[in-house]
């Protein structure tokens, strides 16, 4: 077993579905698993005594913690706000508005 | 046998991955990612890394249950619903994707030594990473503090 090339597995995984995927949510699990995927390495792989990689594995955790807590709240204002959680519609909801807010300021 | 046990438990990690990724329900989506936290401790037990299991067993059930609790939240109802066929091929997908960890190896190192207490690396080596890391949190929890304030006095 190499843990490797496992974790490069499950970043790739992780980064196609970043790129791939439409919907918000699954934006967010993509960047669960390429965290996942990086605190693998840490345990298994970092080149220091098992104590010390846990130790660096739990700081890891809790920024990773914190990121999903912001990315979470922005994905609910986001999706609260456009009414959907599809990113394509999100978009054009924002060119909307914007073609909509420079004919209001040419009326001015 | 324990490696045995790792390699099955790399195919599930793999596979539960793939599962959570591309499967249409958002709720399946969300117990495919449980299974993904799952292997993940399972693995790190079995490599001897009893504290790293119990924190990425904790971690995950918290984000598991906020996900689940968003995902009622922000996921549409779509009427399309993965076919049987579809879920079988990502099931496949999986397995093929887990099969070079198995069996290729590109680093010499794969067990890690045990020789320092958690408590010494946390405390002794670390020390100043968690007074730091306990003063971001606290910050970052002044701010949102701030925020919330502000927001209530307008």
């Amino acid at each position: 077993m190499d843990f490797v090339i496992l974790s490069i597995v499950m970043l790739a995984i992780g980064v196609y579905g970043l790129l791939t995927n439409r919907q918000l949510l699954k934006v967010f699990i993509s960047i669960e698993l390429i965290a996942t995927a990086a605190t693998l390495n840490f345990v298994m792989l970092v080149a220091a005594p098992q104590g010390l990689s846990e130790a660096l594995l739990i700081l890891a955790f809790s920024v990773d913690t914190a990121v999903s807590a912001v990315i979470l709240a922005l994905l609910v204002i986001v999706s609260k706000r456009y009414g959907t959680s599809d990113i394509s519609k999100i978009l054009s909801q924002m060119q909307e508005n914007e073609k909509l807010e420079e004919s209001e300021v040419e009326a001015q | 046998m324990i490696e045995l046990i790792v390699d099955v438990l790399a195919v599930g990690l793999i596979v539960s991955a793939v599962l959570a990724l591309f499967l249409d329900e958002v709720v399946y989506s969300v117990a495919a990612l449980s299974g993904t936290f799952l292997f993940t401790a399972l693995i790190y037990y079995f490599n001897g890394a009893i504290y790293a299991a119990i924190f990425q067993f904790v971690v995950g059930i918290g984000t598991l249950a906020i996900l689940f609790l968003s995902g009622e939240m922000l996921g549409e109802k779509s009427l399309k619903k993965t076919s049987p066929a579809r879920t079988a091929g990502l099931f496949g997908a999986g397995v093929v994707l887990s099969l070079p960890a198995i069996f290729l190896s590109v680093s010499g190192q794969t067990d890690v030594a045990s020789n320092v207490n958690i408590g010494d690396a946390l405390w002794t080596l670390r020390g100043g990473d968690i007074l730091l890391q306990a003063l971001v949190i606290l910050t970052v929890a002044l701010g949102i503090g701030i925020v919330l304030f502000e927001r209530r006095k307008k």
